[in-house]
């Protein structure tokens, strides 16, 4: 009896106990839940902020993307271009390492040799917009010599204004550019036109680039000759009118052709210490025409430049698939003087030059005027050999006979040369370029006894350019 | 005789041909504004384009570019060829004017109301109920509450809040700088998230559900009430604002070298009219007209409202003082 009073108020004391805390109870538990509420508030609102905060740093770092300057390396050099792309910097060059022999050259007139041919690093770039620029010096030769440095203010593809040294448009093959030329040494016409000349050019693409014109104003150099200061005040007009028919369907014309004629006029006068004239080359580089001079004072007989001189070259190039032919002929007429202080003669000598030049892709590749990319690359690890290209061509340089003797010596100067060459040049890369011609070259005159022996010329080069 | 009549005749009849072809070309503006206009000048641009029409025959299509109202105006110095700027703050313009010489430095007499069409003001945007009981400044101070406001360095809207503010505790505490600067710093303290434009502030708070309170353009915080429901926020009104005068101009060199310049004065014209004070006050920005704030007095309360020149001595040397590099906002967001 006593046990179950004792088990009664137990339950009794825990039900009060129950009654009493149960609010407290309550309380505590909504206490505990308003906490972890406002916790769980307080983490959704700190990951809402860390999100918004990546999200805006992301809007940032896209944003700084477009406004900051973008670098770029690849197989066309290096560039700098500001975000808004009108200011742009490239660093562009290449190099050519030549290895030159003459054969059957017993005398050894002419020296087998090594030499860097052509180091040319270049700086070119766009000041805002529609103003570009190029500086290219040339560091082979015995001294660095500025080839190219030029400003050109470019509005519309129609009008475009150049001041500086620069090619002028003449020469076709002159015009091609030293890293894309198909063979080693160029040919026989470009013996008589410029190489750079100082200017101020008007140029243009019309019609969609078919017809592309050139009209410029030139100090006037000697055919060969590259220059930086005037020996008189008389100036080279120059203009070339040039058609591309298939312009329009560049990305895939039936021929890629291009034809058209340039020419120069300009009054030249020259005096016994610059004659202002040239000497002309064979393809092995052989000094094969020169002008007659004296060093017997008062050098009377050095035959000097003496009025007027006119160049007039048609040209044309046509390419259709692997193959590709350029064509070019030639003509530049000059007044010489001759004083040997008892008289004076004067004559307008005419010199001319052709040339037909084929070349052939083996590998298959899409012949052009300008640089051409491998389908493959030469990679002997992963099996590719780059491109393959046959080269062959025919010129001929025939000078005045008017010349001789009492311009040039006929002991010292041949009359005409005729050249034919053969190679191949092996396009490892798009930047890398293997060149193996041979060329033989027939003259007529420049003996003291019958003709010159024949230039047989082998030459490799080994070129790399960005 | 009878030969040079006819010439003349000819002359004129080719003059009139050619000037009605100048009339019918169609003429494109670029207006540079700021974050929250875009919905404005949508409607502006309808209206204009249809009333130039009419009236000139001349189709006119205005292209519209928005952003933080500084960036903005650094984009139009760095060659961005607006025909019309239309930003939040005089000295933005200002900062074209001075930087670029596109327009006269006394860009500001050549419309009325120193070329501000419109105004508005900074008031609170909160969310529905007031959950965290905000009045006034003074709670926007308060420790633990979550403060959104653009950066003052990008954005106009930004620098009228942090302006008003500071105006408000100047008044609070009887001009004393330093106490104004505390004040303005502990507002700062709240603020976990700086946008760079009004308009990005706005998405902060109502889209991504971020803070307590958003320091809003007037028109931006009746905008969102509008968008999203008066059941999910509401618009506190503080004792004390700024009188915020967002100025409009015609970019000179611009419109005339694209031959533009008649087309975009009278784009700007068409503001002041009473057609365009509607749109004004259609899209919650206070008109001038006052026939016209007049019929809108409903929608935009009665506060007590200084102006910068009151307070700060104007924009150049409010911008020196506070929004400069190193100026006290770089302070104060520096020592957060």
């Amino acid at each position: 009896m006593v046990t179950i009073r004792w088990k009664t108020g137990l339950v009794l004391f825990w039900a009060l106990s129950a009654v009493v805390g149960a609010p407290q109870l309550v309380a505590q538990q909504d206490s505990i839940a308003e906490a972890t509420q406002q916790r769980l508030d307080d983490l959704d609102q700190q990951i809402k902020v860390l999100s918004r905060r990546w999200e805006l740093y992301q809007d940032s770092v896209i944003n700084a993307a477009k406004s900051r300057p973008s670098v770029t390396a690849g197989a066309t050099g290096f560039q700098l271009k500001s975000a808004d792309g009108n200011f742009v910097l490239k660093l562009r060059g290449y190099l050519q390492a030549d290895g030159r022999v003459y054969l059957s050259d017993d005398a050894q007139v002419l020296t087998n040799d090594l030499l860097l041919r052509r180091v040319r690093p270049i700086l070119e770039g766009t000041v805002y917009k529609y103003y570009d620029f190029r500086i290219m010096p040339d560091f082979a030769g015995a001294a660095p010599t500025i080839f190219d440095a030029y400003f050109e203010a470019r509005f519309k593809p129609e009008f475009a204004v150049r001041a500086g040294k620069y090619k002028p448009a003449l020469g076709l093959e002159r015009y091609q550019s030293a890293t894309d030329v198909k063979f080693i040494e160029r040919g026989l016409p470009t013996n008589l036109v410029p190489s750079r000349d100082v200017g101020l050019q008007v140029a243009g693409d019309l019609a969609g680039g078919i017809l592309n014109y050139n009209a410029a104003l030139f100090d006037g150099v000697p055919d060969l000759a590259s220059g930086l200061n005037d020996v008189a005040d008389g100036k080279d007009l120059v203009g070339r009118l040039f058609v591309v028919p298939f312009a329009k369907k560049a990305d895939n014309p039936p021929v890629d052709l291009g034809f058209g004629i340039a020419a120069s006029t300009g009054d030249e006068l020259g005096n016994t210490t610059t004659t202002a004239l040239p000497s002309y080359r064979s393809p092995g580089q052989a000094t094969v025409f020169r002008y007659l001079t004296s060093s017997t004072a008062p050098v009377a007989g050095t035959v000097i430049a003496d009025g007027r001189r006119e160049r007039i070259i048609p040209q044309a190039y046509l390419n259709k698939g692997p193959l590709g032919l350029l064509a070019e002929y030639a003509i530049s007429r000059q007044e010489v003087a001759r004083d040997t202080g008892v008289t004076r003669t004067t004559e307008k000598l005419e010199h001319k030059a052709w040339q037909v030049e084929g070349s052939l892709f083996l590998t298959g590749e899409k012949n052009s005027f300008r640089s051409v990319t491998p389908k493959k690359q030469f990679d002997p690890f992963a099996g590719g050999w780059g491109a393959f290209e046959l080269v062959a061509r025919y010129g001929e340089l025939d000078f005045d006979d008017d010349a001789f003797p009492l311009y040039a010596s006929p002991t010292a100067s041949v009359t005409e040369e005729k050249a034919w060459a053969v190679g191949l040049n092996w396009h490892l890369g798009r930047n890398v370029k293997l060149m193996f011609n041979y060329e033989q070259t027939q003259f007529e005159g420049g003996a003291t006894t019958g003709d010159r022996p024949d230039e047989k010329f082998f030459a490799t080069r080994f070129q790399t350019s960005f | 005789m009878a030969f040079l009549i006819r010439g003349f005749a000819a002359a004129a009849l080719a003059l009139g041909l050619a000037t009605a072809a100048q009339a019918q070309k169609p003429v494109t503006l670029l207006n540079v504004s700021y974050d929250p206009t875009r919905e404005l000048y949508q409607d502006v641009n309808a209206a204009f384009a249809a009333k130039y029409k009419a009236e000139k025959g001349v189709t006119v299509t205005v292209r519209q570019s928005h952003g933080g109202s500084g960036k903005q105006a650094r984009s139009v110095i760095d060659g961005l060829e607006a025909d019309v700027v239309t930003l939040a703050l005089a000295y933005d313009i200002d900062e074209i004017a001075q930087k670029a010489r596109l327009f006269p430095a006394d860009w500001q007499k050549r419309l009325p109301d120193n070329s501000a069409p419109y105004t508005s003001t900074i008031v609170f945007l909160v969310r529905k109920g007031n959950p965290k009981n905000i009045k006034d400044w003074d709670d926007i101070a308060r420790s633990g509450l979550s403060v959104i406001t653009p950066n003052p360095k990008t954005s106009g809207g930004a620098r009228w809040n942090y302006l008003a503010a500071w105006g408000y505790a100047l008044k609070k505490f009887g001009g004393d700088q330093a106490k104004a600067k505390d004040f303005v710093a502990r507002i700062y303290k709240n603020v976990p998230v700086l946008d760079s434009g009004a308009r990005g502030s706005t998405t902060t708070f109502v889209e991504r559900g971020i803070g307590d309170v958003l320091l809003a353009w007037e028109n931006e915080a009746l905008l969102a009430v509008k968008e999203l429901g008066p059941d999910k926020f509401q618009i506190v009104v503080p004792s004390v604002s700024i009188l915020a005068e967002p100025p409009v101009t015609v970019v000179d060199k611009v419109a005339k070298k694209r031959g533009t310049l008649e087309v975009a004065q009278a784009y700007l014209q068409f503001l002041y009219s009473d057609q365009g004070q509607e749109l004004v006050a259609k899209h919650y920005y206070r008109p001038r007209n006052k026939a016209v704030a007049t019929k809108y007095a409903a929608t935009f309360p009665q506060i007590t409202l200084f102006t910068i020149d009151e307070v700060f001595g104007g924009w150049t040397k409010a911008q020196a003082t506070h929004f400069a590099d190193g100026g006290v906002f770089d302070q104060i967001y520096e020592n957060r």
